[in-house]
């Protein structure tokens, strides 16, 4: 064991010698090995924040059921139920006549309430009707919703449907969902080419350093080395090149996260996505991913190195 | 300690580089090989290193069956055999004291072991007092005796030394030659491969002939013309 261990320390230590006897290499491979990390953590970041602000604003397009005179507690009860039970419900508001009122009173548009009060006026209705308020997070899922409260079991009870208060934020929600569409894919095609040029240059590092070392290993076969003691080198460098990045990653993303963060996160839309991000336990969380990934990568290109050109099975 | 067996070894195209020779080697014996180039001692030295495989025949060394030998096991087989070659192999970014620590690293001894190991074997082969010198500083002769005590390290049981003196002047042959019986006083066996008929004949040693890839002749205190 204690042999194992000391072996296993050697190993490391020439894994560390062959990044520092490559500088420039290294440099370039953790560099853009770097630049890869970023991206894939910058897409997670603004998946996660457009996502976050999508189901906030979406919250404010409310599907609005408008409740018949005279219907039942029970059957109301029913349709709210019901739509609980659908997916991308945030929740559901009873609002009796009382509470509309109180909202009609209040509103200070004042195109809203001349509307209103011409809706009253040609109904020959006297007072405002009960409605039940559907949130929802994700917008969607309003026509399935609506189709719903419209269903021949609920004429009893449902008088009207109505979706959306206005338009342009509908219509800003759905921008702002095909925008996190666009990034989050383009983030992954930049994250993967970059991935992909890192792995390159890495195969070119680990075959370079192979190349410069083969009398060595030569040697080293000769009098008795394991194949796991040649190779253990190549990985401890590719996983440092893994190592460096993931780190220097997470620096490059939280240095945006926290100069731009506290100016937007008084915005409700993007609160939520900033105290995430700055909590300790997702911190942690990024830098173990973003290395974890970044030895992955590493030890993935310099296996396609050695088993290319580190022949160990050929005795 | 080394037994072959009627052991055959061909290259696709070359035809037999050895064919059917048996040979068997006691234990503490110093064992010369000789041949012209091409004769087929080197072959015969890597069937026994394992750099290559019979194509037929059996070799047991030191007990170890190579037929029955992994892959996985043959660095532990090169732990039990030192070798020494023409060209001396040696790291020359790597001092004398850090060449020969480099066979006992390998097998991850401490450092406090390698410290109180290599020194005595440097002393053993006459190059005390040059331990932090490198190769390109040293004669010939003092590299050969570097690469000695690199494959004596680890006091394997067997000693395997190709063409040592090939490129050394008569002196530094004959001081190389001096370690590789000193070493077999001590109880290693010494299998050596040389062209040098000086050495041969003033060793009075067995000496092996192949010729062709057979054994043409092996006699005890043998002589080579």
């Amino acid at each position: 064991m204690k042999r194992k261990l000391n072996a296993f320390w050697r190993v490391t230590k020439a894994g560390g010698n062959n990044f520092l006897r490559n500088a420039w290499l290294s440099i370039a491979a953790t560099a853009v090995m770097t630049v890869a990390l970023t991206i894939m953590l910058g897409a997670v970041v603004l998946h996660v924040s457009t996502g976050n602000a999508v189901k906030e604003l979406s919250k404010k397009i409310k599907v609005t059921i408008y409740l018949k005179d005279g219907a039942t507690e029970e059957r109301r009860d029913m349709v709210k139920a019901r739509l609980q039970s659908q997916e991308g419900v945030d929740n559901i508001t009873f609002v009796d006549r009382r509470e509309a009122e109180r909202r009609f009173k209040t509103n200070q548009n004042q195109q809203d309430k001349a509307f209103i009060e011409q809706a009253l006026a040609l109904t020959g209705a006297t007072t405002l009707p009960e409605s039940l308020e559907v949130s929802l997070t994700d917008l969607s899922k309003s026509n399935s919703i609506v189709a719903i409260a419209k269903e021949q079991g609920y004429k009893d009870v449902v008088d009207d449907v109505s979706v959306g208060k206005n338009d342009v934020a509908k219509e800003t929600i759905e921008r702002a969902t095909s925008a996190q569409r666009y990034i989050t894919r383009g983030s992954i095609f930049a994250a993967i080419l970059f991935a992909a040029v890192s792995v390159l240059i890495i195969f070119n590092t680990i075959r370079m350093a192979i190349f410069t070392r083969s009398e060595e290993i030569r040697i080293m076969k000769l009098i008795g080395a394991t194949p796991n003691y040649i190779r253990g080198p190549f990985l401890v460098e590719s996983c440092m090149y893994g190592f460096i990045a993931g780190v220097l990653a997470n620096v490059a993303v939280y240095t945006a996260i926290l100069s731009i963060g506290p100016k937007i996160q008084n915005q409700a839309e993007f609160s939520a996505s900033y105290a995430l991000f700055t909590s300790t336990s997702v911190m942690l969380i990024s830098l173990a991913g973003a290395i974890l990934v970044g030895i992955m990568v590493g030890i993935f290109s310099s296996m396609l190195a050695m088993n290319k050109h580190l022949k160990l099975k050929h005795w | 300690m080394i037994l072959l067996d009627r052991v055959t070894k061909t290259y696709s195209k070359k035809g037999a580089a050895l064919e059917r020779i048996s040979l068997h080697v006691e234990p503490k014996e110093f064992v010369i090989i000789v041949g012209h180039s091409g004769a087929g001692k080197s072959t015969l030295l890597k069937l026994l290193t394992r750099e290559e495989k019979p194509t037929s025949g059996k070799i047991l060394v030191g007990g170890i069956d190579y037929e029955r030998l992994k892959d996985r096991d043959i660095p532990y087989l090169r732990r039990k055999i030192g070798v020494v070659f023409q060209d001396f192999k040696l790291l020359p970014a790597k001092t004398v004291f850090e060449n020969v620590a480099f066979a006992l690293e390998i097998v991850g001894l401490s450092n406090r072991e390698i410290k109180h190991t290599v020194p005595k074997v440097l002393d053993l082969v006459g190059l005390k007092g040059k331990e932090d010198s490198y190769p390109s500083e040293l004669s010939g002769g003092e590299r050969q005796r570097v690469a000695i005590a690199r494959a004596v390290v680890r006091q394997p049981k067997i000693l395997i030394a190709d063409e040592p003196t090939g490129n050394l002047d008569p002196k530094h042959a004959w001081d190389v030659i001096r370690v590789l019986e000193k070493i077999n006083h001590y109880g290693t066996t010494v299998l050596l491969t040389t062209h040098n008929q000086e050495i041969v004949n003033k060793l009075k040693r067995r000496v092996v002939t192949i010729d062709g890839g057979h054994i043409v002749s092996d006699k005890a205190g043998g002589s080579y013309k």
